[in-house]
């Protein structure tokens, strides 16, 4: 099917595309797509909004590579270690926070997550502190005496970045289509409801923030050993939680292939925007002219403005497509092509938020 | 169970979602190819140098000056025929960002070298991706003294590390008086970090006793507290290292709390701006060390300061001048080597160059790689202006020791 | 001694400032449950205001409170109206979400009109200080606690003994029985909104001479905001006052006893302790 010929595309991609550049963008893509998806199980399926999910992914990131960096333990034993923290943590903060509901639920994860930035940040000796850890070089990865990689070009980051996110999108289906995501949307819908029809709410929402902190957490030690460099601002940061929820939100939550959407669109647009490509494009095809005042004014300022366009996206997004771009484009495709008959699942973005 | 039409309807539903997602790869796969396919090298006319900056965020006032210094680089160079085609790249004052703009440099834009980042973090993240990709990089303005200290062929520091930043204040200091105690307050990042440890280091080897060690998260505007801690522990020294708002936030709070040492000593950056000199209340005879000053002997660097104060209506930082040697010194060495970047490298490790920055040579010494050994500046805030005070062969007047009181 | 004396005497201060930060989120959270993400922000362009008036037309920053109140009222109604209005019945992550980007828009068009150079007010009394019981105590932030507490007296006024007042905290206390009752909910979260606009604006207002004014400023404000809002209690003025100073003694104690890099720990934990013993806070009813 289409999946396919997709899945061969992305695979046999870096044989074609050598542009160290379009690779970055690649895998920055598999990493929003990665982080996306992690969250989208507790947030869009289980209806628990945490927008301190920076939480996982910065403990993941922190364990592997201060094993790496101090212990030199290889990261493919570190993430390991990660996996462990991050569970462990989500333990602690879904027995605190699960307690809360709706808008407090989002408070207090927001301050989990700082309380944890503040710690690491402060613990010197353990952490680095502000400094952050810049890794030296990752060991290189040997199968036997056969050398697979030694991680100095992108492509097995490329490789690695597809499977991170392939694998999330594959956790996300089968969740999806089994008994727990039944459970995690009856929880989201109605955790009253689900209580009384002996739902155990804390066992379920547990399950689901444990499997999203375990991929987040991945997500984290992916990010660390790409990136090379992580500090608590960078992987603790609210900035990092508000992106996973963004990626989600703007793409179409509960879905899929929700996150993929989001991933897509904001991927390539903060780089577009940040590089000054989206100027340089607006005077390639004639329509602004480079040396009119717009012209100067564009250049010096549509690259400040990129985050400026993000939010104004966000608020498009929120107001005008509250199924994300996703739902915004099902709608649309929906229109033109034949008329459907009600969909058995609920759609999200229609109900009366919990009050 | 699923019904056979509701089954089709989700087989239809995800086949029009995969379209839509087909769709959206193929331009974003359209968008790399425009990537790839723009003509990414020309060395012959043009001399092509990136340049990354905190252009936005919290550093953005000081990033401002390497920006017009690199502006001013750019017209005297183009006066003398060099013809230069800068690729601006904003770091937001993240070292993730200033990375990806590196990669991006270095990869997709074929640059000739590259000049920046401002902030520590960020130049030392950059350093390593210089080495890695081999783009010579002339790092203006960045203390850390890491950066220098990897064995990086490919990185080349103009400004003074860390360590010296420490080392002159409490040479000019010693020399003043014979201060027992020192209190550090500092913002927490590697800038403060770095600056703050070597100080600590400096201040043991010259036998002052370490009263307070006072990091603080950069941003929040509070810092009454630790300095009331600190006034009750009466140190005679007070060494602050902060970017601007904390600098002038902390001065007028330690004012108000009365808090009165023989001497600030202020590390770099936040200090040295004119919009914290000209607050007299509280910036009276605070120390500061600089990389560079107007009335210092260096030729050039008097003309530079009117110049840069005509065109831009304010007096230039050190970094302003750090960036506009550091260009000059980058894109006449690259026109020189018509971009080759092995060749740019070498001439940069065996040059030498005279400019508003006095000599520049970058050598490797004491740990350091291609670091240059470049002399710091003793200033004291004296009623609204900098003066150059230390060391002797620089100074312009004397300073003014104990600190007099609010 | 001393220290401890000092220490709390600036908290106090500071807790003001920030009670009336709490004070106007307390309101929005209370009448429209909707989290205001961009409520640092709302501070900041108050901050801005104040700085424009002063720099344009040499008005003291106290002073010209009485025109920032009124046009932050007036922009905060105009925000309501157009954006929050919209998600009033939405998931609250998509309230989150809009206020997030809305604040992103606020901070960065600030920042693309007046760069983000750093502003200062330098009024004459900006560095002095006056003595209270031997302690030397900031004039410019003696002179908002003040006003803060004038404000907020004048606020409770209006909400316990006015008709527009109790109605809304009608809509406060149960939105659907207020409506019931003939409360025209919609015009009360117009105003709350525009209130706790109004009460930003001027808590940036009236820190302005003892800050700086740059585009960021405001998210160090929010997520405190928040915490002040759960411990006074939502929907609690008198609530957002005590929290807003209890927050402030609490920093400001652990920043010289503890280390000041982890002051925002503590203030964090309490927050958690609140919402996970006393939800209602220390005055507000009792709603998880």
């Amino acid at each position: 099917m289409l999946v396919f010929v997709i899945l061969a595309a992305l695979v046999a991609l870096p044989k074609l595309v050598t542009n160290p550049y379009a690779l970055h963008l690649m895998i920055l893509l598999f990493l929003a797509v990665a982080m996306g998806e992690a969250w989208n199980i507790v947030g869009g399926y289980c209806g628990q909004y945490s927008v301190g999910h920076a939480a996982y992914f910065g403990v993941g990131a922190y364990a592997t590579l201060m094993l790496l960096q101090y212990r030199q333990v290889a990261p493919w034993w570190g993430v390991w270690g990660a996996i462990a923290a991050a569970l462990m943590i989500s333990v602690v903060i879904g027995s605190i926070c699960f307690r809360l509901r709706g808008p407090y639920f989002v408070l207090a994860s927001i301050a989990v997550a700082e309380i944890i930035r503040l710690v690491v940040l402060n613990w010197k000796q353990f952490t680095n502190g502000a400094e952050g850890i810049l890794l030296v070089d990752i060991p290189p990865l040997k199968l036997g005496q056969t050398l697979i990689t030694d991680w100095l070009s992108k492509t097995p980051f490329y490789y690695l970045g597809l499977a991170l996110a392939l694998s999330t999108l594959l956790v996300n289906y089968l969740v999806l289509h089994s008994k727990l995501g039944y459970y995690f949307q009856a929880i989201r819908e109605d955790q009253d409801a689900a209580h009384s029809l002996g739902i155990n709410l804390t066992f379920y929402k547990n399950a689901a923030l444990a499997i999203s902190a375990l991929f987040t957490a991945l997500s984290g030690v992916f990010y660390g050993l790409y990136i090379g460099f992580i500090d608590p601002p960078g992987v603790l940061g609210l900035d990092t939680s508000v992106q996973m929820v963004l990626i989600c939100i703007i793409g179409g939550i509960g879905t899929i292939l929700g996150p993929v959407v989001g991933a897509l669109v904001l991927v390539p647009l903060s780089e577009v925007l940040r590089a000054n490509l989206l100027s340089k494009a607006l005077f390639v095809l004639g329509l602004v002219k480079e040396t009119s005042r717009l012209g100067n004014f564009l250049k010096e300022n549509l690259a400040h403005a990129h985050v400026l366009i993000y939010g104004i996206l966000v608020v498009v997004v929120i107001l005008y497509m509250p199924d994300g771009v996703l739902g915004f484009l099902r709608k649309l495709l929906a229109r033109n092509v034949r008329p459907l008959a009600p969909s058995s699942r609920p759609v999200v973005g229609d109900l009366d938020g919990p009050a | 169970m699923r019904s056979h039409a509701e089954l089709a309807r989700q087989a239809d539903l995800l086949n029009r979602s995969f379209v839509g997602v087909l769709t959206a790869l193929k331009w974003l796969f359209g968008m790399s190819a425009l990537a790839v396919a723009v003509p990414v090298v020309a060395y012959a006319q043009n001399v092509k140098i990136g340049v990354i900056n905190s252009v936005t965020g919290p550093e953005a006032p000081i990033g401002e000056n390497l920006t017009n210094g690199i502006k001013l680089a750019e017209e005297d160079l183009s006066k003398s025929g060099i013809k230069l085609e800068l690729i601006w790249e904003d770091d937001t004052g993240k070292p993730q960002i200033a990375m990806s703009a590196m990669e991006k440099l270095a990869t997709r834009d074929g640059v000739a070298g590259v000049v920046g980042p401002y902030t520590s973090a960020s130049a030392n993240a950059v350093a390593k991706l210089a080495q890695r990709y081999q783009v010579p990089l002339l790092v203006p303005a960045a203390a850390k003294e890491e950066i220098t200290r990897q064995g990086y062929q490919w990185v080349f520091r103009l400004n003074a590390p860390a360590n010296v930043y420490a080392q002159v204040l409490f040479d000019a200091v010693t020399e003043l008086g014979k201060p027992k105690t020192i209190a550090f307050v500092y913002e927490n990042t590697d800038f403060g970090t770095s600056t703050a440890d070597a100080g600590k280091k400096y201040a043991e080897k010259k036998g002052i006793k370490i009263v307070a060690d006072e990091p603080y998260s950069k941003g929040s505007p509070d810092y009454r507290s630790t300095l009331t801690k600190i006034k009750a522990l009466n140190p005679e020294l007070v060494f602050m290292v902060s970017y601007v708002v904390d600098a002038i936030l902390l001065m007028r709070q330690a004012r108000e709390i009365g808090l009165k040492p023989q001497a600030f000593l202020g590390g770099g950056a936040g200090f040295t701006t004119t919009q914290f000199a000209s607050d007299k209340a509280i910036s009276n005879l605070v120390f500061t060390s600089t990389q560079w000053s107007d009335d210092v002997s260096w030729p050039g660097a008097a003309e530079f300061a009117k110049r840069y104060n005509a065109k831009f209506g304010k007096e230039p930082t050190y970094h302003a001048a750090c960036a506009y040697a550091s260009m000059m010194i980058m894109a006449d060495t690259a026109a020189k080597q018509h971009g080759d970047r092995a060749k740019i490298r070498g001439a940069l490790a065996s040059g030498s160059w005279k400019g508003i920055m006095g000599d520049v040579k970058f050598e490797n010494y004491d740990g350091y790689t291609n670091q240059n050994k470049h002399p710091m500046l003793v200033l004291q805030i004296q009623n609204g202006n900098y003066v150059s005070v230390y060391p002797a062969q620089f100074a312009v007047k004397k300073a003014i020791f104990p600190f007099s009181g609010w | 001694m001393r220290v401890l004396l000092q220490s709390a005497a600036s908290g106090i201060l500071i807790g003001g400032v920030y009670a009336l930060v709490g004070i106007g989120l307390t309101i929005i959270f209370g009448v429209m449950r909707v989290i205001n993400f961009a409520h640092g922000e709302l501070l900041m362009i108050g901050m801005y205001l104040t700085w424009l008036i002063f720099s344009s037309l040499g008005i003291d920053p106290f002073v010209s409170i009485v025109i920032t109140i009124p046009l932050m009222f007036v922009f905060g109604a105009i925000v309501q109206r157009t954006l929050i209005h919209r998600v009033l019945n939405a998931l609250p992550q998509n309230q989150i979400l809009l206020t997030i980007g809305l604040g992103l828009v606020l901070s960065n068009l600030v920042m693309l009109i007046f760069t983000s150079d750093y502003k200062i007010i330098t009024t004459r009394y900006s560095s002095s200080t006056i003595h209270l019981a031997g302690l030397p105590l900031s004039t410019p932030l003696a002179i908002s606690f003040l006003v803060t507490s004038v404000i907020t007296a004048l606020l409770y006024l209006f909400l316990l003994k006015t008709d527009t007042g109790q109605a809304i905290r009608a809509t406060a206390q149960d939105r659907d029985a207020a409506q019931l009752m003939g409360i025209n909910v919609s015009w009360m979260s117009v105003l709350a909104f525009g209130i706790g606009t109004a009460l930003a604006g001027t808590a940036g207002a009236l820190v302005s001479p003892t800050y700086y004014i740059f585009p960021q400023v405001g998210s160090a404000f929010t997520l405190k905001a928040f915490v002040i809002v759960v411990l006074g209690g939502m929907g609690s003025v008198l609530g957002a006052t005590l929290g807003g100073v209890i927050i402030g003694v609490t920093e400001s104690l652990a920043a010289v006893y503890i280390s000041s890099g982890m002051k925002e720990v503590f203030v964090y934990v309490l927050f958690l302790l609140v919402l996970l013993f006393k939800p209602s806070g220390l005055l507000g009813r009792s709603r998880m």
